[in-house]
């Protein structure tokens, strides 16, 4: 009896959005008569920061200052459409929706800043809320300006709207097949797993867990970390406290009290580290890509590996609780058939103590 | 029955065994303290009860007749955060935010009672009740152990309500 070390990791690919035919987030901006920009998308932020980040990606699209920029996202009746915030769409989608459409703006700002300067609108960059000649930075005029003149002079609210939308594709009338581009941008995570096993309690406990992300890239690396370290201690709890329940609100599939629900705690938390990798995609925001709904997958599987390695049992269900720990560790010790003991082969004792014994599941040959 | 709220004092007419929640929340309209489990078992309706913190959803008002309430209303000011507000917003110690008030008071106490740098170990055990979804834990034990060293310069680049306006609106903002 003692207790025993392992270490285990996984590997994720995961798409982004939905990658189905339509999926829109549209996003419209303007400019106010001061140079301030409104921005109206639909994206809900529901803590993972995809306000501040669509803020961040508006205001580098257009050359202006961050608290240039006001984030309307949660009005109903005045926002653009958004898909919702699921499919980890929201960085990607709806960041490039609201890219877009800043373009849209950006070009018109240039317009009427190259009517007023006299300089051709492709010598002309924003920086920084003014846009500045290319070579000759003294010939300069600020957005406020423009967006002023836009209004008093030109009698033109400056303004535009986008959609990030993947197109309905033909349906082959022949064969009835749709064919749809594949996933607009992949990302890749691994999570490596260290555990601590006790043989007669069954407990296991998670002492580190790193995680490395492919993010394309990181628009806001503080946010993207809490989204990451929030989905590891995630996914900690789904390898060995949470349970799922897939056929709620059947009343064999829901928790009981909310004490009798375990979720992770401060307790709970092991030693975290992340490495944030930048790969960026071709079509994300600044190359971005999403990883909302990939954070929490990586864990449970790691945890499982690990806890193969610690004790050489395979839990082919999670969470990994001591009482399937212990059931596990049993049947490794005296495997039984039909009520037979039968003998000890590791390679057998895989199928042996599998969920659907063996069938089809690791193809180990007998 | 009277309670001293964020320091004022208050008649309360709902019905003695009322939780303190429910007061704070219907009677005097002081969202801060949030309903979650309503069963004691997951911190965001923590309040400071004569500095001490305590789940008001399972405090009957008629328990706490008299005594001082402090919610996250009364701690800091928008001009002014205080070290453990300006130190969660320094290390993006919230995410969705709903169990940010909890664990602000929770980690007020904490440091108040220990009038020094706190080690994390009392932080598990000071935050260990109260659960963030999010669940952003790393960075919420960051803030408190930097608040309780006062490692935290004061936060000045937040927006500061007109006279009237009921909350804080990001710069700017149309509404
Ligand atoms: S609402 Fe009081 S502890 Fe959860
Ligand atoms: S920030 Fe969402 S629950 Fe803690």
């Amino acid at each position: 009896m003692a207790k025993h070390h392992g270490r285990g990791f996984a590997t994720i690919e995961y798409p982004t959005g939905m990658n189905q035919n339509g999926d829109p987030s549209q996003a419209w901006i303007k400019l106010k008569p001061d140079g301030r920009v409104d921005v109206f998308s639909g994206t809900v932020d529901i803590g993972q920061g995809s306000k501040t980040v669509h803020t961040q990606i508006v205001a580098d699209a257009l050359g202006v200052p961050y608290d240039w920029v006001t984030m309307d996202n949660t009005n109903t009746d005045s926002s653009a459409v958004c898909t919702g915030t699921f499919a980890s769409r929201g960085t990607f989608i709806g960041g490039n929706a609201v890219r877009l459409a800043a373009e849209k703006v950006r070009e018109r700002i240039l317009d009427i800043a190259s009517k007023e300067l006299e300089i051709d609108p492709s010598d002309l960059d924003i920086e920084d809320g003014e846009v500045i000649a290319r070579g000759a930075p003294q010939k300069k005029i600020n957005v406020a300006d423009v967006a002023g003149a836009a209004t008093y002079n030109y009698g033109e609210l400056i303004s535009g709207s986008s959609t990030a939308l993947k197109p309905f594709a033909d349906v082959d009338d022949a064969t009835g097949q749709v064919e749809i581009e594949p996933h607009s941008a992949i990302s890749y995570a691994a999570c490596v797993a260290d555990v601590e096993v006790d043989d007669e309690t069954g407990e296991v406990v998670v002492q580190k867990l790193v995680q490395v992300y492919d993010v394309g890239r990181a628009i806001n690396p503080t946010l993207v970390e809490g989204q990451i370290e929030g989905g590891a201690i995630m996914g900690l709890g789904l390898g060995l406290l949470e349970n799922s329940y897939p056929y709620y609100p059947s009343v064999k599939h829901r928790g009981g009290q909310f004490g009798a629900y375990l979720a992770p705690a401060l307790r709970d938390m092991p030693e975290i580290d992340n490495v944030i990798i930048e790969n960026p995609s071709a079509d994300g925001p600044f190359g971005a890509k999403a990883i909302g709904e990939m954070a929490n997958n990586a864990q449970p599987p790691a945890i499982a590996n690990a806890i193969f390695d610690a004790v050489g049992v395979w839990l082919t269900e999670m969470p990994a609780t001591p009482d399937r720990v212990l059931e596990a560790l049993a049947a490794k010790r005296e495997p039984t058939r039909d009520g037979k003991r039968v003998v000890f082969d590791e390679h057998l004792s895989l199928k042996a103590v599998s969920a659907n014994q063996g069938e089809g599941f690791f193809g180990v040959e007998a | 029955m009277n309670l001293i709220v964020n320091g004022s004092e208050v008649e309360i007419v709902s019905p003695p065994l009322t939780p303190l929640l429910h007061v704070l929340r219907d009677e005097l309209d002081i969202t801060g303290p949030k309903a979650g489990c309503q069963q004691g078992g997951c911190g965001t309706c923590t309040v400071l009860i004569d500095g001490e913190p305590r789940r008001s959803c399972l405090t009957a008002v008629a328990a706490v007749d008299g005594a001082s309430i402090t919610t996250i209303e009364g701690v800091g000011q928008a001009e002014e955060l205080s070290a453990v507000q300006a130190a969660f917003y320094k290390h993006y110690a919230a995410q969705c935010g709903f169990c940010t008030p909890g664990m602000v008071l929770a980690a007020t106490a904490l440091i108040e009672r220990k009038g020094g740098p706190v080690e994390r170990d009392e932080v598990l055990e000071a935050l260990g009740g109260h659960y963030c979804r999010c669940t952003g834990y790393v960075k919420i034990i960051d803030a408190v152990m930097a608040a309780s060293r006062g490692e935290v310069d004061s936060v000045d680049d937040l927006p500061v309500p007109e006279p009237g306006q009921p909350e804080v609106l990001p710069k700017g903002s149309p509404a």
